[in-house]
Formats: structure tokens, sequence, C-alpha cells
């Protein structure tokens, strides 16, 4: 029997696919794939809507592959925000993967798409990303994978953090135990291993060592460092901005801001033309800002002085 | 969950085995596995005729198995894959620097392959190999593939599932450069069943794919790691090798 290039291309690929026998999951195609597992879109066919579903690569005796892709269902579940892709369900396969469902998010990663053409809608998305993660942060959840191939944008202006895979949750407020329909009982939380993406990845983290929502901090100042280099030249960025960025990448977490709702509310203070904490400013630094801020009115207020002027001598 | 579990040896420690017949055994699973590909290898690469291929595929098995050539593998050098087409590569230039006629027959049972079979596939074979190792390795893993689909065909038909085969065989074995699309529907239709029977059906065919793969698989690699790492490539499994040692 001779199978052509393309029989032998199609049955490598389905053979990995998942065993979604109970008929709910229809119509599989796979999207992609990741270091913990493929993503594949399905029709979820009560529902009459496209999913995604999220399968772990493999079994592995030993490893926490598994545990690692439950344990993101569940911190997702837990973290209804905008900015953060909802989950719908949880299960193993026939073959005991453990796969769970979630919004099929149509668009492009930060990393697969154009970078932000100005510094504002460079912005704009980065604040999306640090809602997201000071919302987690709120809720004791730290992401620990931020970098540009794990934000996702939509066609309608979405921003969604992705692949929570390893996540921590710093108090343990969501149970990592196996919920009671999965067949495995011996889970446990996932020992800290280093995993992360050089360039991104906190100093503290990178060594193995504790790791708290100013890891996260460090990855988005480099974030918002690769959205506002772009393609093109390096910007010359003000200096406020610069501070924050450089304040998020402080090597040392104790003198970064404490979380992503410190970065997000500096942020929004360089936005409105105020003083950052980032920055301590000299008297010139206020003035320049003062000035900076206040432009249009001390314009008009010289043009009207100058005219007054003018007309004190015309007389 | 276990992955799949597999309870013997792998192929090189079988070769390397002191009983003769575990040795011969293991020398004919891969003269199985590797007599396709290298044949294929030999016309394109090679250009040689089909008959020196022929005879070169022969007299390479039977000289490895009584030299000894293949026990030199190194698992940490390469994959056994390469290691035994660099051996290929290397007794094809010694023969033609001895200008000596090959020794066909032998310990080695492969006279019985189907050459014949094999030249009418070449046909259908890339005739550009740009990358000999992954020319080599796409044989390999056709030939595996066939192989497997063959031995799925006999399973089923012995335990009286031919349905699930030709499901299988419908949807997934359907040439699909025909231009032809093949949906769950259409092939459904065509055997007179319920869509998710098809799907039912489609579902358990590729498990027991993967399965059956396995097997043959096991005995083209040189070392546990590799097995590991072929079958994750392949089919996105974990093996569970952890029962090895109960044979």
């Amino acid at each position: 029997m001779f199978l052509s290039n393309a029989i032998v291309g199609h049955l490598r690929d389905v053979a990995t696919w998942p065993d979604l026998a109970d008929g709910r999951y229809t119509d599989v195609r796979p999207l992609g794939s990741g270091g913990m597992g493929r993503v594949f879109a399905a029709l979820d066919e009560p529902l009459g809507r496209e999913v995604a579903i999220k399968i772990s690569h493999a079994p592995v005796l030993g490893s926490d592959l598994d545990a690692r892709l439950r344990q993101e269902a569940r911190v997702l579940a837990q973290l209804e925000h905008p900015g953060i892709v909802p989950v719908h369900d949880l299960g193993l396969l026939g073959d005991g993967r453990v796969f769970y469902v979630m919004k099929l998010v149509r668009g492009q990663t930060l990393a697969q798409s154009q970078p932000p053409a100005t510094e504002s809608a460079a912005l704009s998305v980065f604040e999306r990303v640090a809602d997201a993660v000071a919302f987690a942060h709120a809720h004791e959840v730290i992401h620990l994978d931020l970098k540009p191939s794990n934000i996702m944008t939509g066609a309608f202006g979405e921003v969604l953090v992705m692949d929570w895979g390893v996540a921590k949750i710093l108090s343990s407020p969501i149970s990592t135990s196996a919920p009671s329909e999965l067949r495995r009982t011996s889970l446990s939380s996932p020992a800290p291993k280093v995993a992360g993406t050089p360039g991104f990845m906190a100093p503290e983290q990178a060594a193995g060592g504790a790791v708290g929502p100013a890891s996260d901090v460090y990855a988005l100042g480099a974030l918002l460092f690769w959205l506002l280099r772009g393609d093109g030249p390096p910007r010359r960025l003000p200096r406020r901005l610069r501070a924050i960025i450089t304040m998020c990448l402080v090597t040392d977490p104790a003198h970064r801001y404490p979380d992503a709702s410190a970065v997000v509310a500096d942020l929004a203070r360089y936005r409105a033309g105020d003083a950052v904490h980032a920055l301590p400013e000299t008297v010139v630094d206020r003035a320049v800002r003062f000035g900076a801020k206040h432009i249009t009115i001390i314009v008009l207020i010289a043009a009207y002085l100058v005219m007054r002027a003018l007309v004190a001598l015309w007389r | 969950m276990e992955g799949f579990p597999l309870t013997h040896l792998t192929v090189l420690e079988r070769i390397r085995a002191g009983d003769p017949a575990v040795r011969l055994g293991a020398f004919s699973d891969l003269a199985e596995g590797y007599w396709r590909p290298s044949y294929h290898y030999l016309r394109r690469q090679w250009r040689l005729s089909p008959e020196q291929a022929e005879d070169m595929v022969q007299g390479f098995f039977t000289v490895a198995f009584e030299k000894g050539y293949l026990e030199k593998f190194d698992p940490a050098k390469a994959r056994f894959r390469t290691f035994l087409r660099t051996c290929l590569d290397r007794y094809l230039q010694n023969q033609r620097k001895a200008d000596t006629a090959v020794k066909r027959g032998g310990a080695v049972d492969i006279r019985s392959l189907d050459f014949p079979g094999a030249e009418r596939e070449l046909a259908l074979v890339s005739a550009d190999v740009q990358d000999p190792d992954r020319f080599f390795r796409d044989e390999t893993i056709r030939a595996l593939f066939a192989r497997t689909v063959t031995d799925m065909r006999e399973a089923y038909a012995r335990e009286g599932k031919p349905r699930i085969f030709a499901a299988f065989e419908r949807h997934d074995l359907a040439d699909r450069e025909d231009g032809e699309a093949r949906t769950y529907a259409s092939v459904a239709a065509a055997l007179g069943v319920p869509v998710t029977t098809l799907t039912n059906d489609l579902h358990a065919a590729r498990r027991r794919f993967r399965e059956l793969a396995l097997v043959p698989l096991r005995n083209l690699v040189g070392s546990d790691e590799e097995f590991r790492a072929e079958a994750r490539e392949l089919f996105g499994v974990e093996v569970d090798l952890d029962l090895k040692n109960e044979i």
C-alpha cells in the first residue's frame, strides 16, 4: 500500500487530534501549538458557537503538564475580566489528556501584528494589558509569562492576555485540586520552576527565586518598551515615560512598582500630564511640565499681554 | 494517566543481545521498517538502477547483521535513522571502491521483499532529494504508516469491526490531492451511517492508528529517549516505558 504525501501529512495531523467522542464538540480543526499543548477550533453543537479547545500535549508520566493546564483553566475561570479569555469547560479526553474549552478569539498576537504606529496607540494597548494584569494581581494571581506572543488583539480592538499556563496563585484562594469529574486525585500545586521568556522575565524569576506581582511589573516594563519601540528607528521617549519603564525594569523587585495597578496609575498620571511617581521633579521639571500641560492657556495669556502692550504703545 | 505501555526492549538492545535468535529477530524488524526507505533513497539520491538498489539493500542488511555495523550506534551523536542511513552511504561507497558483487541472502530473511512494488511507488516519491536526511525520514514515516494501515485493516477485520476501518479508509485515506472535499456528511452518506457514528468511528480509528504505529516505531529507533522524541513529534503523545523490564 502506498500513501501519498498528502495522506501521510493528514494522518500525522489527525493522529494528534483530540478524541472528543461525546459529540458535543465537532468540526475540530487545529489552530496552533504552544509549550503546554495544542489549541483547536471546534463547534460547540448544543450552543451553536465556535470555541477554542486547549489540550495538553500528552499525558507524561511524572510531568506536571496536565496539572499546569488544569490550573490554567481554573485560574482563568476565576478571572472574569474583559482582558482575560473566558473559560467554558474543563475535562479529560478518552486518552487521558486534559482539555479546557474557552472563547475562540479571532485575531493576532502582538508578535504577529504590526507594532502600534504612535505613542498614543501603543499606550492604549498597554493600558488594556496592564488593566487585566492588575485585575489578576488584585485576585492574588501573577501571570509570569507576559510577552508580545501572549497578547491577542482582536478585529474590534479587543486586547486579551493569553497563556496563563505558568501563572502562580499567591495565597491559593483558587483550589488546584482536581474537580470531582476528573479522574486524577494526586494533583498538587506545581513546584516552582524557571518558566517564562528571556527578555521579558524578571531577574529573580530567571534565577529561580521568589516571584511576586513585581515580577509581572518587570515584564510589563519590557512590554511597554517593546510596544513603544516599534519597527522603525528608536523613538525619543519623554523623560517621564522613560522613567516609568525604568522603574518597571529595576533589578531589585523591591524598587519596582509593587504591582500592575501602580503601573496603571502612574501611566494615567503621565497621560494626564501630571507628575509621575517614577520621576522625582525639580522646580525646573515642574515648570516645564506645567508649561507643556497648560500650553494653550499660556499662549493665549501671552498673546493677550502682547496685544495689550502693543495697544498701549500705539496710544 | 499512563501513556501507551510498550513492554519490550529497544531494537538496539535486542541487536546487542547475546541470544542469536533475539538478535536475528531485531535485524528482521529493522529490515522490515527500513528496506523500503533505503531502496527509494538509493534510487533517488544515488541514482542506482532498480537491480543495483535491490542488491545493495539486501547486501547492506546482510553485511550489517554479519559484521555488527549497527551495534556501534551512539545515541549521543545522532538519531538511529540518521546513523543507519550514514552506514548505508558508507557501505555503498565501499562496494563501489571494492567493485565487488554484493552478497545476497544470508541469515536475515529479506528475500521476500516486494522490490517491484517499491519500484512502482518510486514514481510517486519526490524526485528532488535536497536534504537526504529529511528524505530518508519522510520515507521511513511513509513506510511505517503504510504498515500500520495494513495492521489496522487486519485487526478490525479480525475483530469483526470492518465499519470502523471503512470510515477511516473513506475519510482519512482518500487521496487528498484529487480536489474532492470529503466532508463528514458525504462520507457518512456513502457508508449509510449517521454523522455521529462516523465521527465516533473516526476517533476510535485514529486512536487505534496511533497505538498500532507505536509498536513498529519502537523497532526503528536506537534508544528510549529517541523513541519518546519520535512519538512526541509524530503523534504528540508521551509513551510509558516503565513496563519495559517486565518481559
